[in-house]
């Protein structure tokens, strides 16, 4: 049952559903995009007084314990049935929440190096646990149908959060905006799982009706077969472009503070406005089309957008007079856009690869590695280039050729496979 | 200082435009900042920043275009002036041979200055179709339209069948796949003008765009005639051309609403003929489970 047919029939319970796992989601995400990634920064060089590159480290630590972490508590979740228990999933999210809050709260206070680390470790662990956890609940809450929608929806609400409020980049705001967030959600998660109502029954069945995936059909997709590990290894693209460029970027002050740490509150709500328009947009070609669109937009639009960052540095270097103004507006909307487009595919992705059986695994692996690993390897690799010295041009050139190689790859691996169908219909062999 | 946001645009419009008078803009000069007194040009010169005087007893050869800062011109320009934007003054004793274009900025013309032509926005404006000769080229346009659609659908139906069925069916995922490839296309156009290299390329995009959302346009215009009690396909098109051209007109006479509805409707019928290949497959939707 679609949500559009549960509004027709007022079955409330089913809409609690999918309005309490879009919170949940979009809760998650807002926690990672805003405190943890740029929070920590903040925390690490001003109040801690380690430098960019040892923080850099920790941030890289942070995605390697997180990988290890939700590996391991992915694997722990499908072999104890937690996966398909909604009462287990619930408990277990009760636990990380609260660990969340508590460290969010005390976060502000820590002043040395040690604190900083340890509190890295807590932080990875809480959201090793967390992550699968809170995507196997996709099966509890969400059909199939609607996945792309509620993707949509968590990825819109997110980003616009993130570009409306807090507008300053400091550990202080981020952890006052997370935790006024977080305690309803904790009261909420502790009435579901101390004096569950008894619509929750309902609930916890449903995963009978939406848990196998939209890609699992016509059977189950293992971790070994081409049908995950290409978009493993796609999604780890996707993510170790957008790292690798956006750390970069972050590091150039004339191009953030044009966009995403500019003084006006009007390119805040555009890049808002751009965000939710992308994440609309994609969930309607990932409910419309096959995954491989979406993948290619994303990678078209990281291309071009790059394209684009690399177009306004050589304008500069021609024109050295017109590099004083600010940079191009269009540059952070198209990559607003591509940022919108992958994160609805993440959200939708994994769940639709997976079945009650196996979505802890799949999301662990799925996100663990194409998400956190790529973290760690980008942020790496940013490090290497800037003990290098390699110049802002030749580094976002670099992102641009890898978004290219993977677009045209894509590309031509579509056309192949197309290929290899039709080869095999013209000797009778089923496709 | 030359803001770049505002300048960068301008300079694309001015390359189109050297581009299609066919300029070498090999020997193109930019001035965006400081005080230049000039004696010698090359043959496009575009004051983009800054304050660029040519004195009274100068004479300089080639195009001018001021899309930002002060030109002042008190000399002789034997060629033409085209103003975007900026500051552009021309003294008593200024003289240029070939005509001067005004579409934005601020313009002071001294009495006693020589300029074979002058083209300012109220001329634009008198001799544009929407005074006079409006309903008049509008007419003839429709009729065009009406034509080509009459045409079209009596050799291709089955295309313009294609792509409507994908309007009236998938409006939305037409919509969303139509509004991506506008705002793409529109800026991987305007970057490839910025080239120079690419600018054929870059008019030839133009064109089949504007084809393209042309298409769409028509498809709107079969959707119509099919609601029409005529029987022939091909006239009852070209009838609904002329009934979604003046709805077109009447709805865009609405203020902000009516251009973005006529926006949106432009969008779906673009997004239609993009997933129907022109029309020539028909758009399934992937198959999702209940």
């Amino acid at each position: 049952m679609s949500i559009v047919t549960a509004v027709r029939r007022g079955d409330w319970h089913a809409v609690f559903g999918y309005a309490f796992f879009v919170a949940l989601l979009t809760g998650g995400y807002y926690y990672n995009v805003t405190f943890v990634q740029l929070g920590l920064l903040d925390l690490g060089t001003r109040l801690v007084g380690l430098s960019e590159t040892a923080v850099s480290w920790w941030m890289a630590t942070l995605a390697l314990v997180t990988l290890a972490t939700a590996v391991v508590f992915g694997v722990t979740m499908d072999r104890q049935r937690w996966s398909s228990s909604l009462h287990a999933k619930l408990r277990i999210l009760f636990g990380v929440v609260v660990a969340q809050v508590l460290l969010t709260s005390v976060a502000p206070f820590v002043r040395t190096a040690p604190q900083f680390g340890a509190w890295i470790i807590l932080a990875s662990i809480s959201m090793g646990v967390g992550f699968p956890a809170t995507f196997a609940l996709t099966i509890d809450f969400v059909a199939v149908r609607d996945r792309g929608a509620v993707a949509a929806a968590a990825t819109a609400l997110t980003y616009f959060l993130a570009n409306v409020y807090p507008l300053e980049w400091s550990i202080e705001s981020f952890s006052q905006v997370v935790v006024a967030a977080m305690v309803p959600g904790v009261v909420l998660l502790g009435v579901l799982v101390f004096r569950p109502p008894r619509f929750l029954d309902r609930l916890a069945h449903q995963h009978e009706r939406f848990g196998v995936g939209r890609f699992c059909q016509s059977g189950r997709v293992s971790m070994r077969e081409a049908a995950f590990l290409v978009p493993l290894v796609l999604m780890f693209g996707v993510f170790f472009i957008d790292s690798l460029g956006f750390l970069r970027i972050l590091d150039t002050p004339s191009l953030v503070l044009a966009s995403w740490q500019s003084p006006e509150f009007s390119v805040h709500l555009t890049l808002a406005v751009v965000h939710v328009v992308g994440a609309v947009m994609a969930g309607v070609l990932y409910t419309t089309f096959d995954r491989r669109v979406l993948f290619l937009a994303t990678f078209g639009l990281f291309s071009f957008t790059h394209l684009l960052y690399t177009f306004d540095i050589r304008i500069a270097m021609w024109f050295p007079s017109l590099s004083t103004g600010p940079s191009s507006p269009l540059n952070p909307v198209f990559y607003a856009l591509a940022v919108s487009f992958y994160t609805t595919l993440n959200f939708a992705l994994w769940p639709d690869l997976s079945t009650p059986e196996t979505i802890g695994t799949h999301s662990a692996i799925g996100i663990g590695l194409a998400g956190f690993l790529s973290t760690f390897l980008s942020t790496a690799l940013a490090l290497y280039f800037q003990s290098t010295s390699v110049t802002l041009l030749d580094h976002l050139n670099l992102v641009n050729a890898l978004a290219l190689l993977l677009f045209v790859g894509l590309t031509v691996g579509v056309y192949v496979g197309r290929m290899h169908t039709l080869w095999e219909g013209r000797h009778g062999e089923p496709n | 200082m030359a803001n770049p946001i505002e300048l960068i645009p301008l300079l694309v419009v001015v390359f189109l435009l050297v581009g299609v008078q066919g300029g070498t803009v090999e020997s193109m000069e930019i001035v965006t900042d400081g005080t230049h007194t000039v004696s010698e040009i090359p043959d496009v010169y575009v004051v983009g920043g800054g304050a660029v005087t040519i004195p009274n007893d100068t004479s300089v050869s080639g195009s001018v275009y001021v899309i930002g800062g002060t030109a002042d011109v008190a000399g002789t320009i034997d060629g033409d002036v085209t103003q975007l934007s900026g500051n552009l003054s021309f003294a008593s004793s200024a003289v240029v041979t070939g005509p001067t274009q005004y579409i934005a900025g601020s313009l002071a013309v001294a009495d006693g200055a020589e300029l074979e032509s002058l083209t300012t926005a109220e001329t634009l404006a008198a001799n544009s179709p929407t005074s006079g000769r409006g309903p008049a080229f509008a007419a003839i346009q429709t009729l065009a339209l009406a034509l080509a659609a009459a045409l079209l659908v009596r050799r291709f139906e089955f295309a313009f069948a294609t792509v409507g069925r994908a309007v009236t069916s998938h409006p939305v995922v037409s919509g969303v796949v139509g509004l991506l490839v506008t705002a793409t296309s529109l800026a991987l156009v305007v970057f490839m003008a910025m080239t120079i290299i690419l600018i054929p390329v870059s008019i030839l995009g133009v064109g089949v765009g504007a084809l393209t959302v042309a298409y769409g346009y028509l498809v709107f215009g079969y959707l119509v005639g099919q609601r029409i009690p005529i029987d022939r396909p091909d006239r009852a098109s070209a009838v609904g051309v002329v009934v979604v051209a003046v709805t077109f007109e009447l709805i865009g006479a609405v203020p902000v609403v009516g251009s973005a509805v006529q926006l949106v409707l432009l969008v779906v019928a673009l997004g239609a003929v993009l997933v129907t290949y022109f029309g020539l497959r028909e758009f399934e939707p992937v198959s999702l489970p209940p």
